[in-house]
């Protein structure tokens, strides 16, 4: 967004002076709302991020908690929604390439990435464009720098048919004991590492701050194309600098350029910086305005002691990584900018970087009501076989081996728990020990857009049950808040109410939100907002990965219980859009207090070695649930519905459908059964033994000793395979 | 105490892995060497392995083919060091002329990342000292471009003779010819394959329903170096 | 109505990166000494046999093909439309 007129007499008050066109590039980057975060910095403060393993809060760039005694977990979420509606392979490539370089600036490893897409239906032609263009951008790049994609989260709903939602999250670990945490003195050099600076993406992120043009032709200065192979070789170096402690400080170069990663590093450490822009080095004559804000890929500053240089650029030359000295830090607080010994620019680090903040409008518009309206007459019901066939065939739900397959999700050799057979990925430390931790991306785009408030809670509730079901214990999440536009107020009151109800849940939850992103202007040419969207990424701990579960059932004749109460929640399910394209009504309630006694249940039990599986129960119920569970395992179910714990459940549907919180279904091992009930009762956990695990492939419901459901599980199988014809067409 | 190198190329990403299951799982001494930095007479074995050298421009391992360190390892043909090509390893073999065929795009146009399920023929040689005709060996592939192809008068005259792995019925995820999955050198000194042993080196990486048949092809290395082949 | 044979051949546009085609140049031709090739650019070929009445035409209707199914994205590809020599 260019700046506004009482933006440049502010910054004419603050240098005394006409600025110089390089000055005011140089704010236009760095106000600009991806950067600045101005219509989100008052409430983000509502947030709980202090917890006693956090080890790096919000604010660096990237955040740290302490795993275990003397490793530290860094990870971060990023989107990059705007430019991959425009060029899905490249905005999705290059949303992995900027995350990865948020973890390596603490020095950590990068041991998983993680794609949260939220896209439109496959069947819509542009959508269907969106989509593959986006897997096929995060394969290529992922998967060529080495590190593994895994436990991301997909939805596909008609709002983002033009309009995709491209959450990306890394994870990256250290020993304690080298996390960069340093900082540059006076006097250190300035070196930029990686790509030689082009014209690409000038403004990139102005860019992000304004809604998608009509004509996406004219936006190519934002397209950026990434290079993963010269990103390998930063990760490389990198690794290589910091462990021979040659590095004290690295910093990303990614929304606003060279700017930022200047003034946000001045302001941070009270220093100040002298900058020869000529000594940049780049791949085409570039003004001095454009060096400046410029947003080639793959860069990254390091702050290097002059004694140290040598061996610096020794590792450097070796890797084949280019660079450039471009300046020092000073102590004085002043950014000094030259460019062939002539002065561009001459700003106050405080000043340029110092956080802006705008309380904007905020009311919900009527569409809001649809959230409050209780869903009191429902359609009669279908066929249950209908109803489950429609539902595991739903993109939503099938599985999303189409998608995780061209991902490299093994590279690294720490993947213990894989895509596909559980609630969320393990992965061992590889430190010799046979400790490991767990990660989830989660959102659920239907219910914040009809329920913001208790929609975010319940993403927030879907990824701690994730961890859990895994057999981690959940320390820390970050999270991406997708809205519309800031300056419309009932766009803006949906932003606000998710922000709300995740600080709320996740005080109660006792899990500190150690950093995140807000995207904003997510809505298209006509000034529609796409779904609100709240995505959350978890991490927990893993004291032991063989311990790990997986949510395939294992052995016939095991038992299979619910745990947790089901009520009649069918508002924002799945089924009701599915079946009767009904999207409103009351969304489940989150349960803080339950989670947290369930977790504790489910945790103690997978550690008594009481449990074959866990599966937590989200979109799709608890029938669809217990399909995957026997569908993944190829073995059979026969459940009776009555041993159910429910209340004021009036239809089968209901009970099969409602996608009620805070509930798991395990498959427990049949000699362990009173044990398990026994530790239920001690935790004051609701737990019903609703059926047992067959040898033969039959998925069997009954209620009333009546049949109410039996298919064959191939059948079952083939609509949970469906994903890959939807995208690919076909039969 | 035998040396075993494990080359890295700019874009190579399974080296630390490779080195991990060396040392910590078999106990032998490999180090990771910077292909600027390798010379042929200082390694009892080399290892090439997984990744993108040279993000697999122009054609997977069609860049690092081309280097210093493998023109070398072509030329130090004859002096019979033990080398592996895993993955895009066995790409540049393939590129380099060290092993028969070619390896295409996948035939499906996408990459693939799943376990399957091979077996061993005519195991031979170092690599494979300790496999037995026929074994089943199950490891997880992931690429892009493994679809092997050979003419079939090659097939016959070298595969045929060679210690041959092969994609069993229903495991072939790429649409490679004859189901080939990796090949040898007449005396197996050489041996390239597109699965990755070193992810199915140890059973706690496995998924139900498998085993770790990467194991044997490391094994067979230490034995080998031990007790000759 | 004659088959004739149009090429296709989609590369970046000038002011995107080229990753593909610097790495081939700087890690291969020069590498091996070839300081004659002073840059190379890549991009994908596609050969098309079409029915028309004339090679114009061809050529129209496999600019519209590229345009409507998307075979190039015109934000960040150029294409060269040309009918087979």
């Amino acid at each position: 967004m260019p700046l506004s007129t009482e933006e440049v007499e502010e910054i004419r008050k603050i240098l005394g002076r006409e600025p110089t066109e390089e000055e005011l590039a140089m704010f236009e980057a760095q106000w600009s709302e991806h950067c600045s975060y101005k219509s989100s910095r008052l409430l983000l403060k509502l947030l709980p991020t202090e917890g006693r393993h956090v080890v790096v809060g919000p604010g660096r760039d990237a955040p740290a908690v302490k795993l275990f005694k003397d490793f530290a977990i860094v990870f971060k979420i990023e989107s990059h929604n705007h430019p991959s509606a425009v060029d899905p392979y490249d905005g999705a490539a290059t949303g992995i390439g900027g995350i990865v370089r948020d973890i390596l600036t603490l020095g950590a490893k990068p041991v998983a990435l993680l794609d949260m897409l939220y896209m439109g239906e496959p069947w819509d032609p542009h959508a269907n464009w969106l989509i593959r263009g986006i897997v096929k951008g995060i394969s290529d790049y992922g998967n060529r720098i080495g590190v593994p994609t895994l436990a991301g989260d997909t939805w596909f709903d008609t709002a983002f048919n033009t309009q995709p939602l491209v959450n990306v999250a890394c994870v990256g670990v250290a020993p304690l004991s080298i996390l960069v945490l340093g900082s540059p003195k006076p006097g250190d050099l300035i070196i930029i590492m990686g790509n030689a600076t082009g014209r690409d993406g000038l403004l990139g992120s102005s860019f992000a701050s304004k809604p998608l043009a009509e004509d996406t032709d004219k936006e190519i200065g934002a397209v950026q194309v990434g290079d993963p192979l010269t990103e390998k070789l930063l990760i490389d170096s990198l690794q290589i600098l910091v462990s021979r402690g040659l590095v004290k400080y690295v910093k990303d170069l990614g929304g606003g350029g060279l700017t930022t990663a200047i003034s946000e590093t001045c302001a941070d450490h009270g220093l100040g910086a002298v900058i020869e822009l000529e000594k940049l080095h780049t791949r085409q004559k570039l003004t001095p305005l454009e060096l400046l804000v410029s947003e080639s890929q793959e860069r990254m500053l390091i702050a290097v002691e002059p004694s140290k240089l040598r061996e610096v650029e020794e590792v450097l030359r070796s890797h084949d990584v280019t660079y450039s000295i471009i300046g020092h830090f000073t102590g004085d607080g002043v950014i000094r900018v030259f460019y062939n010994k002539a002065r561009v620019a001459e700003v106050s680090a405080k000043e340029l970087a110092r956080p802006r903040a705008v309380r904007r409008a905020s009311y919900p518009p009527t569409e809001a009501l649809k959230g409050l309206k209780p869903l009191y007459s429902l359609p009669p019901e279908p066929s249950y076989e209908e109803a489950l066939v429609k539902l595991l065939s739903s993109p939503n739900i099938a599985s999303k081996r189409w998608i995780y397959e061209q991902y490299d999700h093994e590279v690294g050799v720490r993947t213990v728990v894989k895509p596909g057979l559980g609630d969320a990925a393990v992965l061992r430390l590889l430190d010799g020990s046979s400790r490991g931790f767990a990660v989830k991306g989660d959102a659920n785009p239907r219910y914040t857009s009809i329920d913001p408030f208790n929609g975010a809670a319940n993403s927030v509730a879907e990824c701690f049950r994730n961890l859990v079901a895994v057999g981690a214990k959940p320390i820390a999440i970050v999270d991406e808040l997708n809205a519309g536009n800031p300056e419309k107020p009932e766009h803006f009151w949906y932003f606000e109410m998710m922000l709300k109800g995740v600080a709320w849940i996740t005080e109660e939850l006792r899990l500190p939100v150690v950093g995140g992103k807000v995207s904003f202007y997510n809505e298209d040419y006509r000034g529609r907002q796409v779904k609100p969207t709240t995505t959350i990424v978890g991490v927990g701990r893993v004291d032991d990965v063989s311990k790990a579960m997986t949510m395939e059932l294992k052995e016939s004749g095991s038992l299979i219980a619910v745990i947790g109460v089901t009520y009649p929640e069918l508002g924002g399910s799945e089924y009701l859009f599915k079946l009767f394209g009904v999207e409103e009504g009351e969304i489940p309630r989150p349960r803080p207090a339950s989670e947290l006694r369930n977790a504790t249940f489910i945790l103690k039990a997978i550690r008594l070695g009481l449990l074959n599986a866990v599966h937590d129960i989200s979109v799709g119920g608890l029938a669809v649930a217990l399909a995957e569970m026997a569908v993944l395992g190829n073995l059979g179910v026969e459940v009776s519905i009555d041993s159910v714990y429910a209340r004021g459940v009036q239809r089968v549907d209901e009970l099969l459908f409602s996608e009620t919180q805070a509930r798991y279904v395990v498959e427990v091992k049949s000699d362990r059964v009173e044990e398990l009930k026994k530790l239920a009762q001690k935790l004051g956990v609701r737990m019903s033994v609703v059926g047992r695990v067959l040898d033969k492939p039959i998925f069997t419901l009954s209620k009333s000793s009546k049949t109410i459901l039996s298919v064959d599980l191939d059948l079952l199988k083939d609509a949970y395979n469906s994903l890959e014809r939807a995208i690919e067409g076909g039969a | 105490m035998p040396r075993i190198a494990i080359v890295k190329f700019p874009g190579t990403n399974c080296d630390e892995d490779v080195r991990h299951v060396l040392v910590n799982v078999v106990g032998l001494y490999a180090e990771i060497v910077w292909y600027k930095e390798f010379t042929v007479n200082q390694w009892d074995a080399v290892v090439l392995p997984g990744g993108f050298s040279y993000g697999d421009w122009l054609r997977a391992g069609a860049i690092a083919a081309r280097t210093r360190a493998v023109e070398e390892l072509v030329e130090a043909r004859d002096m019979g060091v033990p080398i592996l090509g895993i993955c895009n390893g066995f790409q540049i073999l393939v590129e380099a002329g060290l092993l028969p065929g070619a390896l295409l795009y996948n035939d499906t146009g996408r990459f693939v990342c799943r376990w399957v399920r091979t077996h061993i023929e005519r195991p031979r040689g170092p690599w494979l000292a300790l496999a037995k005709d026929g074994q089943v060996l199950d490891m997880p592939v992931a690429h892009a471009e493994g679809r092997y192809y050979i003419d079939e008068e090659s097939y016959k005259s070298l595969l045929l003779k060679s210690p041959m792995l092969r994609y069993l019925q229903g495991f072939n995820p790429n649409g490679s010819l004859y189901d080939v999955a990796g090949v040898g050198s007449e005396d197996g000194i050489v041996f390239g394959l597109m699965p990755h042993p070193e992810r199915a080196s140890e059973a706690h990486l496995v998924p139900r329903g498998f085993s770790p048949g990467g194991r044997v092809i490391f094994e067979s290395l230490s034995y080998s170096l031990k007790r000759g082949w | 109505m004659s088959t004739h044979l149009v090429e296709v051949v989609i590369t970046n546009k000038a002011g995107v990166r080229d990753p593909e085609g610097e790495t081939i140049h700087k890690h291969l031709i020069l590498k091996k000494g070839y300081s004659a090739i002073s840059s190379v650019r890549t991009g994908k070929y596609l050969l098309m046999a079409v029915s028309a009445n004339s090679g114009e035409e061809a050529i129209r209707i496999v600019k519209e093909v590229c345009e409507k199914l998307r075979i190039y994205n015109p934000v960040v590809h150029d294409i060269e439309v040309r009918l087979r020599a």
